[in-house]
């Protein structure tokens, strides 16, 4: 089943300038995909675009089934939360404790509050952070406040998890803790989308790649193994 | 949906213990905003107060072509008593004029020496209802007047109602312009000074329509912060004035305001002090929606 399916869908900010052009693509159920390109290839621009932070020029855009190009302010907050979104530079609010941060995900979703102490611990938990629980973020190291990004998106079960450049900051051991998250979060079933121009990660954990250039969809492979598999 | 209040409550508490200093500067801002339209209201009010006092000496004289005869005096009175607005009627015959006017002469009485009695004409003199001392009332008195007794002459300060008339109109106008003025400059600064506020808290405003929070519950915790703000700016101001009030009274600096003695200052009534504190908590709310509306875009 298709959980993304996007038709001819340009993105301009401006008049001259085109971020993303024409760009057809259908992502099923339970993939995993790299979105790689140079910097200014419209990476970010197609993430935003998922998550209705801007909305296309033109084309039409569908998330699990639902045509979110006109989607009505209303509704976005029950899209978004399908969605789990993780950032480069985490996002975290630095005043609260990594408790609240993740918790806040849950309460912005209306969730009584046992339901949000046990999931929040889970969430920790899974991302290996449970004991840090009444710590603030800038108490932590990068890759710890990056896990906790990744609990907040995660701790609402979501369709789909989108990471922009989530590693950018990020070292090399610590990167490998991170893919093993989306590993195993994509493993129970959340598509993930990925967008990074560090092509080792292609490497190691070979999944789907979508190229894009200059804002156009210039290469979508998958891994040998994987059109083996599927055939 | 009261563990949802409570939670928004708590978060609203929790956002202004966490930002103390934007926190009492919103409250200040309307504490000192609504302290300064509420004084500007007292000071309008104590004037137009004052300024009715001098109407407290209006009344109209109506001078007769001639003296009624005795038997019609009785009657002619109780009519006059009827008329609505009149408050009190006095006879002043031609003989009792004349008396005043030789008591006002002095020593220079003796001019009226060999003068007739009956040279001055007969008056009624008639006291008006404190509603009725203005220029219609007068009016309606008076067209009513001329159906119960012949009147050769009125006498009523026309001029002098006319200028009063302009005065209160006056003040009334520059009051109102004035205060609609302060009104427009205190939700401009509340506005800026609670969207100061959001600007700090922008982060937080963009990670909750990331992850999906609703517009309602994004606004609901700094409308009440707005609210809680705007009751306690109000309280605050409902203080200072209260406290000035009573210096000004018990130092008797109302001398200075060349009132009479026996002149009592007004205060802001119960309703007004509870129009003032919801008025804060109007602006407070007011203020948050209209600075929310900038930051978070979904
Ligand atoms: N908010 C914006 N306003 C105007 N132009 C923008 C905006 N965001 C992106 N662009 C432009 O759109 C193009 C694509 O940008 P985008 O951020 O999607 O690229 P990217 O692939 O994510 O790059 P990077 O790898 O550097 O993050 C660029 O030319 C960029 O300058
Ligand atoms: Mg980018």
């Amino acid at each position: 089943m298709d959980m993304i399916q996007l038709y001819n869908v340009s993105k301009r900010y401006s008049r001259d300038s085109i971020a993303v052009k024409d760009l057809s693509v259908k992502i099923d159920k339970g993939e995993f995909v790299y979105v790689t390109g140079a910097s200014g290839a419209g990476k970010t621009t197609f993430l935003r675009m998922l998550y209705v932070a801007e909305r296309p020029t033109r084309g039409q855009i569908l998330v699990d089934g639902q045509n979110v190009t006109r989607i009505r302010s209303h509704q976005i907050p029950y899209l978004r939360r399908k969605i789990g979104v993780v950032f480069q530079d985490f996002k975290l609010l630095q005043s609260r404790t990594v408790y609240e941060n993740v918790a806040f995900a849950l309460e912005a979703q209306g969730k009584k509050r046992f339901e949000v102490s046990k999931k929040v611990y889970q969430a920790l938990k899974e991302v290996g952070l449970e004991h840090r629980l009444q710590r603030k973020p800038l108490e932590l190291s990068g890759g710890e406040q990056q896990r906790i990004a990744i609990a907040r998106a995660l701790v609402v079960d979501p369709l789909i998890l989108l990471a922009d450049e989530p590693s950018g900051n990020l070292d090399q051991e610590v990167t490998m803790d991170i893919m093993n998250l989306f590993k195993r979060a994509n493993a129970r079933g959340t598509t993930v989308l990925l967008a990074t121009h560090d092509y080792s990660l292609h490497q190691r954990f070979p999944r789907r790649v979508l190229t894009l250039d200059q804002g156009k969809l210039v290469g979508d492979q998958r891994p040998l193994e994987m059109e083996t598999a599927e055939q | 949906m009261l563990e949802a209040m409570r939670y928004f409550f708590l978060r609203a508490l929790r956002n202004m213990r966490q930002w103390p200093f934007l926190c009492s500067a919103a409250i200040l801002t309307m504490a000192v905003s609504l302290a300064t339209i509420a004084t500007f209201f007292l000071i309008v009010v104590n004037i137009e107060q004052l300024a009715a006092r001098w109407t407290g000496e209006i009344q109209v004289i109506a001078y007769l072509n001639t003296p009624p005869a005795q038997q019609d005096l009785v009657r002619l009175t109780q009519d006059l008593e009827q008329i609505e607005g009149v408050e009190n009627v006095a006879y002043v015959s031609p003989a009792a004029a004349m008396d005043r006017f030789r008591e006002r002469l002095g020593e220079d009485a003796s001019l009226l020496q060999g003068i007739r009695p009956d040279l001055l004409p007969a008056s009624f003199e008639i006291g008006l209802r404190p509603e009725f001392r203005q220029q219609e009332g007068i009016e309606i008195i008076v067209a009513q007047l001329e159906e119960v007794i012949p009147v050769d002459d009125l006498r009523y300060g026309q001029t002098w109602l006319e200028r009063f008339n302009t005065f209160i109109n006056m003040l009334r106008f520059v009051g109102a312009f004035l205060g609609g003025f302060l009104l427009f400059a205190t939700l401009f600064i509340v506005a800026n000074t609670i969207r100061l506020t959001l600007y700090a808290r922008r982060d937080e405003l963009e990670i909750m329509a990331l992850v999906g929070a609703t517009m309602r519950f994004i606004k609901i915790p700094f409308m009440l912060e707005g609210a809680i703000q705007g009751f306690v700016g109000g309280m605050l101001s409902l203080l200072f004035l209260g406290v000035s009030f009573t210096l000004i009274i018990s130092r008797g600096l109302n001398a200075f305001w060349l009132t009479p003695v026996d002149f009592d200052l007004l205060f802001l009534t119960a309703t007004q002090q509870l129009l003032l504190v919801l008025a804060g908590v109007v602006l407070g709310v007011l203020g948050s929606l209209s600075s929310l509306r900038r930051f978070v875009r979904i």
